[in-house]
């Protein structure tokens, strides 16, 4: 098998038959015999149905027969000045959720927050998002929220007023002795100051802070290295050689979106003359990062100390490391001279939570002159300070009876903390337990007193991400619910005097004052603080310049060696790590985030252990232990035993397994309880730093099956080939060409899979072979194209050749598969959450996918993301085939769908080669106004999307469609509809400014380009131009609409060696 | 001769009649229209309130009093001249009435005033009702087509069928009579139930009802002429047609918004917190809003926490003013047993117009019936049409400024849609963002072009509207 072949997992790398004929059927529905459960859970039948045809018959005479039904037109009484119902309005905000940062513009209609953009002000993200801060909207209208203070008396929570809850936790907190907070990672300025205020008034407490997933190693390491406690700035975009040890800074490390960002400035390729870094990745298992990088080392995970000792000893010539795996060795080995000639130009990260690993990684940095270059401690970072050894002293703390009083903010240590149980144990000791929290979680079912928060939606508040860069949460609704700012509750239980609750929003002035007396002063732009509140307040984003100093390196290197953790001896070993959508569990309450499918492993709705393959040398890759996807198996992890489900992952670290993070929540409403495992109770402690691998590990061979097997990867693939009947491969469409052109060849094979061209890759040095390589094929498809009856070109000049042709452009080399364009496609289109039944029968919703593809050694290969939506094909193969002409072309290239005229026979879908149309199954957002059609059915509730506080959250410019239809991506119409209604008011000519996709705006790194193809000065044209550009399926002749750019990885055949 | 004589004889008639029809006798009709397009926007329309302007029923008597016809002829025709000159009741009234100055209106004749003044009388006294009556009663008999006509002409044509049929029944029996053979004359009932009048008729049943099923099917969810009864007896007569509003005024998303947008509360307050009495149904309809906003007329201010009042509280506020109106409309000390209906059966009116199922409270929005109603997968974005198409919105809407009942005016189908799209130019030339339709603009110029329609832009695709 060649090196630059492209597969999508293994069951394509090895042809597996029950595959093959999966790809060959559109929409895998359930078979009825096989179903059991189907059948007797439909319950309709003949009679049945001629029962609601009569029903039908009779309700729609009667309605008919009836009067109009009213529908009230409801105007405000007092109209807002900035409200105009019909036209959306954006506030400037800031996503925060612990450590995780985004400033966003939020778009409102009508008042309600709908969607979030990014800001394009701010200097960390330049107007990126992630997933995460694409979901948070739905977060907001969440039916698992608190709606009312509550008290607990006899183990039931009860509503209670405020005025109650605070008499009674004042008299509460009077009378303790020793009081504590503990809460994640908090940024706000603001919000440490209601905290100084409360301590001021309680002066016994204590603050606790921690994180679900834990930095403290590097904070430890840093006040060692440096004698100052943050996280440093990084600057991925000035460095050519970045090394990673296991730190996923595309997807969860510390600040993902800024440095996805700083990351692609290095990665985009126009030709072969382009510059490119170099990543190297050194992890146990695929991660989202070590998917993007040019190459990875693969080590166990015990092996990391080992492997950062092999290097610095690489570095500065002191040796160490020995024990490393030789593969390793002589990988890093490579890299060192590589990162030795970049010096200053180069960056070295881990993941790593042992403070002499990161140390280590510290004086590797300082050697390398990198600091004040690609990293440094002017602009450090905020996003994490939690230091979970404070936590666990907490807990002996409480367990000696020495704490009466318990403030949980927002923190849920019951569940992710690695010694969840024993926090437990403790809360019990305590007198007072307060959670101020805005859903319940497993932490806040053990306390007495629930002072439920706003939604960051609904709050004030500000955020220091990193030094010197301010931003501010404003308000974008009306409290839904009777919830209190948290800091507003704290600083009424301290009766404080800067808090005045007579006031009409009593915190904003509070945080005025704030700012007034901090902030005011260091800016001399503006000479009134309401100007200069007005302007933070408008643009969301302050400062951008770092304002710390440099410091200087001190510390015991070589002690820091002696320290690093030891490899184990065990066979095998887990690693546990974060995924991009859960975190620790946070989101698991947002069915948006649960249905976004991993991007590496790509499952959905749970945690999969992920296990290696192997090749067993004739023609099959075996799964570890024999296991097979959707398998179960019995996981033991020290004395905890789990049966999961299995995935089995390429460019998995012999004898490693691994398994995410934040599921198994036992208290996460009804979205997110019991969906997969809780690891966080195996996870152990070692130094007062969580641990995230285990040594002490089994796993068992196959002893089940998973009812659904929710992982996507092998649902709607293209690009497939074909084989006949004595086992050969062909390429369908020549020969059938063949036969209607010469006749000759073989017949039967008209519409079949063919070698097709869906990912064109390269190496860097290798660019101007392959780039000659695709011209070729792309010729070939272009000639075939040419003995075509349809007259493309005449459209093209009669048609296409004024006003609009839309279209888009993917850049394969910028996408590093975040997902957060599908799930703002998910927020902007009204795309349904179907749940995980549905997923595993091939029925999610999303109009975008991201295709994951390998290509290299199967041992250890790379990873190429394709974001696949419908290709709005100019030639479209679904617009021919539908008997109603539901979908047809729009003279302005848009590939439409009228869900009116949809009757359903799916022809389309069948038809269409990229495999981007969906159908829905059921009535998904319970838009049938008729109660049958509402989906119990197959005794599975849906209930994602159906309650009408979730519906707020829908799109008003989409119509939500009901059962029976079919949907596709539209290029999000809505705006562009909107964005030439702009520019026809304004009586110009449209700019491609004015129209933006939702997954566009949504990207960190740019990879979208949408825009007007007959614009010919666009950015659009000048990479439809580039020599990288191709189609995807281009031999097929469908005249696509969306472009991609070859993939490049900068991976050289001397560090394969 | 005669002939002749009789046209001459037509001729002088009409001549001696013309000045008569030109300027005529002061009329109650003239009166009418004069006060309409003069008066109205500042006089109360029953000639008994105070408005802008003061109630003007009576000012005659009261000027004739101390002072000759003339000068209240010159004040009407333009008060600031007789203010400037001192004229004792001018500078009375101008002071009365916080120095507000009444519009100048020299081009009225002694007789024009004489007949403003005829009216106002009437209504002050008749209350108008006669004159009103006819009025109406005549426009109506001229539009109607009578039905009965129809019926009468069905009915003979009818009789003339069975006479036909009788005819050719004797007819025959005649010819079969010459040649001999029997003819069994058909009774009428056989005639009637005869195979082929069964059959004519079945099929003319199943012809009829199938066309009245198709359309009424095409028909079903469409609301022309739809014009419910609305919580606020709301005349777009008078705001846009006497009044000349502009419709965007309070429909101020018409020009930015897919939304046209209801005006609200505050919108009508912007003219109604002068304008406290209505000029047709005094205060029955206008507390309405005052109502639903928490404006006390009594006092001219806004009520504080106006949301936390209980009915009856708001009930009280609002029977004093309907009260104190209504005793001074009718120039009484204390209410009679009249007045206390009238408060009753105004509140009652208030209290079930702003509160249903769902509000229980007086207090807030009001709740109008949606006349234009788009089913939700149809996207119609008023900005487009109004600000890109400068459209008017008569076009659409009917004259709404002649409605004193809001209707819908078109079908607002897909066909009817489609229909202008097709018909429709588009402001080609005037707008630059047209200037990427390279194209038409070069056929446009060639000549090879008329116009360019909203179809040729791909007015006519699906998600142009549906998406």
């Amino acid at each position: 098998m060649s090196k630059n072949s492209i597969w999508i997992g293994e069951k394509d790398l090895t042809q597996d038959e029950s595959f093959l004929e999966s790809v060959e059927q559109e929409f895998k529905s359930p078979n009825v015999l096989e179903n059991s459960d189907v059948i007797t859970d439909q319950s309709s039948n003949r009679r049945d149905f001629l029962k609601y045809l009569g029903f039908g018959v009779g309700a729609a005479t009667v309605a008919a027969g009836c009067d109009i039904p009213i529908k009230r037109a409801i105007p405000y009484v007092i109209k807002p000045d900035e409200i105009v119902p019909g036209v959306a309005t954006y506030y400037a905000s800031s996503y925060v959720e612990g450590g995780d940062y985004c400033p966003i513009l939020v778009k409102c209609r009508e008042g309600r927050p709908i969607k979030v953009e990014g800001n394009d002000l701010s200097t960390m993200t330049h107007g990126g998002t992630s997933a995460r801060a694409q979901a948070a909207v739905l977060g907001l209208y969440d039916t698992n929220r608190y709606k009312n203070p509550q008290h607990k008396s006899d183990k039931e929570f009860s509503d209670i007023s405020w005025a109650d809850l605070d008499k009674a936790i004042i008299e509460k907190l009077g009378a303790a002795k020793n009081v504590r907070i503990v809460t994640n990672t908090n940024i706000s300025p603001s919000s440490n100051e209601a905290i100084k205020e409360f301590v001021a008034a309680y002066p016994s407490t204590k603050v606790v802070t921690y994180d679900p997933v834990s930095s403290s190693a590097m904070l430890e390491a840093n006040e060692m290295s440096f004698g100052d406690r943050v996280i440093p700035g990084y600057r991925f975009d000035k460095a050519d050689v970045i090394v990673s040890f296991n730190a996923d800074f595309l997807g969860t490390w510390i600040s993902p979106i800024e440095f996805a960002n700083q990351y692609i400035k290095n990665r985009k390729v126009s030709g072969p003359k382009s510059k490119m870094s170099r990543h190297v990745q050194v992890e146990s298992h695929m991660s989202m990062t070590g998917s993007n990088a040019d190459y990875r080392i693969l080590i166990k995970p015990s092996e990391q100390g080992e492997a950062i000792a092999f290097l610095h000893g690489q570095i500065t010539g002191t040796g160490g490391g020995s024990q490393l795996n030789d593969k390793a060795k002589a990988g890093l080995t490579k890299i060192a001279a590589e990162l030795k000639a970049a010096k200053g130009q180069s960056l070295v990260v881990s993941g790593s939570n042992n403070t002499y690993e990161q140390v280590l990684i510290n004086d590797i940095n300082n050697v390398l002159g990198n600091y004040g270059m690609t990293l440094g401690f002017s602009d450090a970072s905020y996003q994490r300070q939690g230091n979970e050894g404070n936590l666990d002293a907490l807990v002996s703390e409480m367990n000696g009876g020495r704490v009466d009083a318990l403030i949980v903010m927002g923190a849920n240590p019951a569940y992710d903390f690695a010694k969840a149980d024993a926090f437990k144990n403790s809360l019990e000791k305590v007198a007072t337990k307060i959670a101020v929290n805005y859903q319940p979680n497993e932490t806040t079912a053990l306390c007495n007193y629930i002072a439920p928060t706003h939604h960051f939606l609904e709050s004030w508040g500000d955020a220091e991400p990193k030094r010197g860069q301010y931003s501010i949460i404003q308000p974008t609704i009306r409290p839904l619910f009777k919830t209190r700012q948290g800091e507003a509750s704290l600083l009424t239980w301290a009766n404080s005097s800067a808090y005045d609750t007579n006031a009409e929003q009593p915190y904003l002035d509070f945080i005025k004052a704030y700012w007034k007396s901090n902030m005011f002063g260091n800016q001399s732009e503006f000479a009134s603080f309401q100007g200069f509140w007005d302007n933070a307040l408008h643009d969301g984003v302050l400062g951008g310049q770092g304002s710390g100093t440099e410091k200087t390196f001190n510390v015991d290197v070589s002690l820091a060696k002696s320290k690093v953790s030891k490899p184990s001896n065990s066979e095998l070993e887990i690693v546990f790590y974060e995924t991009a959508n859960m975190g620790n569990g946070q989101f698991s309450t947002n069915p948006w985030l649960q249905e976004m499918p991993d991007p590496v492993a790509r499952t959905t709705w749970g945690n999969y252990l992920a296990v290696p393959v192997n090749f067993d040398g004739n023609k099959k890759f075996i799964g570890f232990n024999g296991l097979n996807d959707g398998d179960l198996a019995e996981l033991t992890v020290g004395d905890e035993k789990f049966t999961l489900p299995v995935v089995k992952q390429f460019g998995m670290a012999p004898g490693t397994i691994a398994l995410a993070l934040g599921y198994g929540r036992s208290n996460a409403g009804k979205c997110g309880t019991g969906v997969g495992v809780n690891v966080n109770k195996v996870l152990t402690m070692s130094e007062g730093m969580t641990q995230y691998y285990s040594d002490q590990v089994q796993v068992s061979g196959t002893v089940g099956k998973e009812d659904h097997f929710s992982c996507v990867q092998y649902h709607h693939t293209i690009g497939v080939k074909a084989t006949n009947n004595d086992g050969d491969r062909i390429n369908a469409d020549e020969a059938t060409l063949g036969q209607t052109a010469y006749g000759v060849g073989i017949t039967g094979y008209q519409g079949s899979l063919t070698e097709r061209s869906v990912i064109y890759n390269s190496t860097l040095k290798d660019l101007p072979k392959k780039l000659a390589e695709m011209q070729k094929k792309r010729d070939i498809a272009k000639h075939l194209n040419d003995a075509t009856l349809y007259p493309f070109d005449e459209y093209t000049e009669n048609l296409y050749s004024q006003g609009h042709h839309w279209g888009m452009h993917v850049d394969l080399n910028s996408c590093i598969g975040c997902n957060a364009c599908t799930v703002a496609c998910v927020a902007e289109n009204n795309v349904p959450v179907v749940g995980k039944k549905e997923v595993s029968r091939h029925h999610e919703m999303t109009w975008l996918r991201i295709d994951r593809y390998y290509f290299g050694e199967a041992e250890n290969p790379n990873v190429v993301y394709q974001p696949m939506m419908c290709q709005h094909c100019d030639n479209a193969p679904c617009e021919n085939v539908c008997p109603v002409n539901a979908t047809n072309h729009s003279s302005e290239g848009l590939n439409q769908m009228a869900y009116n005229r949809c009757v359903g026979t799916r022809y389309c879908a069948n038809n269409c080669p990229y495999k981007v149309r969906r159908f829905n199954w059921l009535d998904y957002t319970t838009a049938d106004i008729f109660p049958g059609n509402q989906p119990t059915l197959n005794s599975e509730e849906i209930p994602f999307g159906a309650d009408n506080l979730t519906r707020m959250v829908l799109n008003p410019d989409v119509t939500v469609r009901s059962r029976g239809v079919i949907e596709k991506c539209s290029f999000c119409v809505q705006r562009i509809q909107e964005g030439k209604l702009t520019a026809k008011s304004e009586g110009r000519r449209l700019q491609d400014t004015d129209v933006r996709t939702a997954c566009q705006s949504a990207c960190p790194t740019g990879a979208i380009t949408f825009g007007d193809r007959n614009n010919k000065k666009g950015d659009l044209s000048k990479l439809w131009n580039s020599q990288m550009n191709y189609i995807a399926l281009e031999e097929v002749n469908v005249q696509s609409s969306v472009n991609y750019t070859m993939k490049v990885v900068n991976r050289d055949e001397s560090l394969d060696a | 001769m005669i002939k002749n004589s009789f046209k001459s004889i037509l001729l002088t008639l009409s001549i001696a009649m013309l000045p008569f029809l030109m300027n005529g006798q002061p009329s109650i009709a003239e009166g009418k229209t004069l006060f309409k397009n003069n008066c109205a926007s500042c006089h109360a329309k029953n000639m008994k309130s105070k408005a802008t302007g003061p109630a003007l029923g009576g000012a005659v008597e009261r000027w004739t009093a101390d002072y000759p016809i003339e000068d209240l002829y010159s004040w009407v025709r333009n008060s600031q001249k007789l203010v400037s000159i001192g004229h004792p009741r001018a500078v009375q009234l101008y002071n009365e009435w916080n120095k507000s100055v009444m519009q100048p209106a020299e081009f009225l004749t002694d007789d024009n005033i004489a007949s403003l003044f005829l009216y106002i009388d009437d209504v002050f006294i008749n209350g108008g009702k006669k004159q009103v009556v006819n009025g109406e009663s005549v426009a109506e008999v001229e539009s109607e087509t009578p039905a009965w006509l129809y019926y009468l002409l069905f009915g003979f044509l009818a009789i003339l069928a069975l006479i036909l049929a009788r005819i050719t029944s004797n007819l025959n029996f005649i010819a079969s009579e010459k040649e001999g053979g029997t003819y069994e004359r058909k009774t009428l009932w056989q005639t009637l139930t005869s195979k082929s009048v069964v059959g004519f008729v079945l099929f003319a049943l199943v012809l009829f009802g199938g066309y009245t099923t198709v359309n009424n099917a095409v028909n079903l969810g469409r609301q022309e002429g739809y014009a419910p009864k609305q919580p606020i007896e709301f005349s777009h007569e008078t705001h846009a047609g006497l009044n000349k509003i502009d419709c965007q005024y309070c429909h101020d998303g018409a020009r930015r918004s897919k939304h046209s947008v209801i005006p609200a509360a505050n919108t009508c307050m912007n003219c109604h917190k002068a304008i406290t009495v209505g000029s047709k149904h005094g205060t029955a309809e206008i507390t309405k809003i005052f109502a639903s906003i928490g404006f006390n007329p009594n006092n001219n201010l806004y009520i504080d926490n106006y949301e936390d009042l209980s009915t009856e509280e708001v009930e009280a506020i609002y029977t004093k003013w309907i009260g104190d109106n209504y005793l001074e409309e009718a120039d009484l000390q204390e209410l009679d047993k009249e007045g206390k209906r009238v408060v009753a059966d105004q509140w009652n009116n208030i209290y079930t117009s702003l509160t249903n199922d769902q509000k229980t409270k007086v207090q807030g929005p009001i709740e109008w019936v949606r006349i234009h109603n788009l089913p939700d997968h149809v996207y119609f974005n008023h900005a487009q049409h109004v600000t890109v198409g400068k459209l008017e919105c008569q076009q659409c809407h009917g004259a709404v400024e002649e409605m004193e009942v809001m209707q819908q005016h078109s079908p607002l189908s897909m066909g009817w849609c489609i229909n202008c799209h097709r018909q429709t130019e588009v402001k080609f030339a005037d707008n630059a963002y047209y200037n990427s339709y390279e194209k038409y603009h070069e056929e446009l110029k060639s000549g090879d072009r008329d116009a360019v329609t909203v179809e040729d832009i791909g007015g006519l695709e699906c998600q142009k509207c549906h998406y």
